[in-house]
């Protein structure tokens, strides 16, 4: 079941550079509604400022030279199409989803958003900051958020360690975002994802919107990362105690990353079980541990987001979690084998649904690769006990990223966790 | 009837000949009016007692918020010494744009444009 579904996979799969450098995949399942991505290489990690990319991603659905935002959301309206917009590090999403035979109109909106936006100073004061200032401020106040951006920040310092959100101290102007718009969006930045749409027409459609872009002659341009580490401890009330603890690497994903965040993750498979995670046996209650794997183009951040009600809690859970970390090391024989086993689940079942097969197709149509299951799963299998001990071992040699956020005069430091 | 009231200088300068002839005369009158011995241009005399104006007004930059504000003062202050200001401070002919009617434009269309949306029926084809 599995192989069929892959190899359907990978038939319908299939990566097209167009004349001038728009990468286009598109998959086509036979579902009754189509959805087109948009990808640009505008994540957080290009932004020349902090806050211009989040701000760029809220500019996206207004008024452009075709229709204004209210016409826009109108007549997506008329046809039953969801329009949304969303920032990772390393790009911009613009995504709609509607009926079939209605993509000359989406993939025309879209496109026109990255051809012709006004801009409008109007638009920028009553529409674009205020949804800024709110999405910045209730990031600020989820500490699980808000660890994994002082993660980021202390791992990678600049480029993927850019914050998400624009924060109240950097003012971002007009100017910033439409310079960064223009230099964002030329032909070589930007690729189109398509599911329930032949890859064919997708492509004509783009080629036809896209014709006014200038060819690549900006392309987003990044240093390499490098992974730093390092400790910050953040006073907060109001949410839960939460500590991070994280290792990262610079290279593309390990795959005894993926296998070891399935061996760590108390996720359990059996719903309201304990799992069979060394973590979830001897954490105290009313404390949760999670494994969180950020894998981008050029590193990896692997950690595992503990919080809890009680600092004292939080704290027994930390040096439960980097202990079980640290004797992940000698892991072998049939846990190697679960923990195998469950890392290639979550890979191949990511594809059931639209977000995971654009997540997995993001990453490899910039590369240019060829995006197979197949060969994620093959990589994942290949890691023997012996590969695996090497990967871990490397991985937390490096220094750790620690990340403490609620009371700080009770919560651990990261050589009292064990780090 | 809108906020900018009838005109019609649209269709005098869709012609050559009426152009080249009734430019001048306006330019006259505009003089005449006297608003720019008052440091005044054009489009401080703009009823503002209205929502579309009012929503114009706030498309303003800062910078032409403040001026305008500025130039209100000096007006108000001419009207209590009942005598126009010094000839070295009128409003120049070249200075005196219409720096709000575009705004006001785009706000009209924009609450057309509404209208259409809000009663418009669909069919589907």
């Amino acid at each position: 079941m599995l192989a069929r579904r892959a190899s359907a996979f990978a038939r319908s799969f299939a990566t097209v550079v167009d004349n001038a450098g728009v990468k286009v995949a598109a998959i086509d399942n036979g579902q009754p509604t189509t959805a087109v991505t948009f990808l640009v290489k505008a994540g957080s990690r290009y932004e020349p400022k902090p806050g211009v990319a989040h701000t760029l991603k809220n500019f996206a659905f207004k008024s452009t030279a075709k229709r204004s935002a209210l016409g826009t959301v109108r007549e997506s309206e008329l046809y039953g199409g969801v329009l949304s917009a969303s920032l990772s590090r390393e790009y911009l999403a613009l995504t709609s989803e509607f009926l079939r035979g209605d993509e000359s109109f989406f993939v025309d909106l879209m496109s026109s958003f990255l051809t012709s936006s006004k801009f409008q100073r109007h638009e920028f004061q009553e529409y674009v900051l205020p949804v800024v200032a709110a999405e910045s401020t209730s990031a600020s106040q989820n500490p699980a958020t808000y660890a994994l951006e002082l993660a980021h920040s202390l791992a990678f310092r600049s480029g993927l360690g850019s914050s998400l959100f624009a924060s109240p101290h950097s003012h971002v102007s007009l100017d910033d975002v439409k310079e960064f718009a223009a230099r964002a969006f030329s032909k070589g930045n930007i690729a189109v994802l398509g599911t329930g749409i032949d890859s064919a027409a997708l492509t004509q459609l783009v080629e036809k919107a896209l014709a006014g872009v200038s060819v690549g002659n900006a392309v987003a341009e990044s240093k390499p990362s490098t992974y730093f580490g390092g400790e910050t401890r953040v006073e907060s009330h109001g949410g839960p105690q939460t500590v991070f603890i994280g290792f990262g690497a610079a290279g593309p994903m390990d795959p005894a990353l993926a296998i070891l965040s399935a061996h760590l993750s108390p996720q359990p498979s059996v719903k309201w079980s304990q799992g069979l995670s060394p973590i979830s046996a001897a954490i105290p209650q009313g404390t949760s541990v999670q494994s969180v794997l950020m894998p981008y183009s050029d590193a990896t951040l692997f950690g595992l987001l503990v919080q809890g009600s009680s600092a004292e809690g939080v704290k027994e859970a930390a040096k439960v979690a980097t202990k079980a970390l640290k004797e992940s090391t000698g892991l072998k024989g049939d846990a190697l084998k679960t923990a195998v086993a469950k890392a290639k689940f979550t890979a191949a079942s990511s594809l059931d649904g639209r977000d995971g097969i654009f997540g997995a197709l993001s990453t490899k149509v910039f590369a240019n690769s060829d995006a197979s299951i197949e060969a994620t799963l093959a990589s994942i299998d290949k890691v023997d006990a012996a590969a695996f001990s090497k990967s871990v071992a490397a991985i937390t040699k490096a220094k750790p990223t620690f990340v403490a956020i609620g009371s700080v005069q009770a919560l651990p430091f990261a050589d009292e966790v064990g780090l | 009837m809108n906020v900018l009231g009838p005109s019609l200088a649209p269709y005098i300068r869709s012609s050559r000949t009426l152009k080249k002839y009734v430019t001048p005369i306006a330019h006259w009158y505009a003089d005449l009016m006297g608003y720019r011995k008052m440091g005044l241009k054009y489009d401080d005399l703009q009823v503002e007692e209205s929502p579309q104006v009012q929503r114009a007004l706030g498309r303003l930059t800062p910078r032409e918020t403040y001026d305008r504000s500025f130039r209100f003062k000096i007006a108000s202050d001419c009207d209590l010494h009942h005598k126009p200001l010094p000839k070295e401070q009128w409003s120049k002919p070249e200075d005196d744009k219409r720096y709000l009617q575009p705004h006001i434009l785009n706000v009209l269309k924009e609450e057309e444009e509404r209208f259409t949306w809000d009663t418009m029926t669909v069919q589907r084809k």
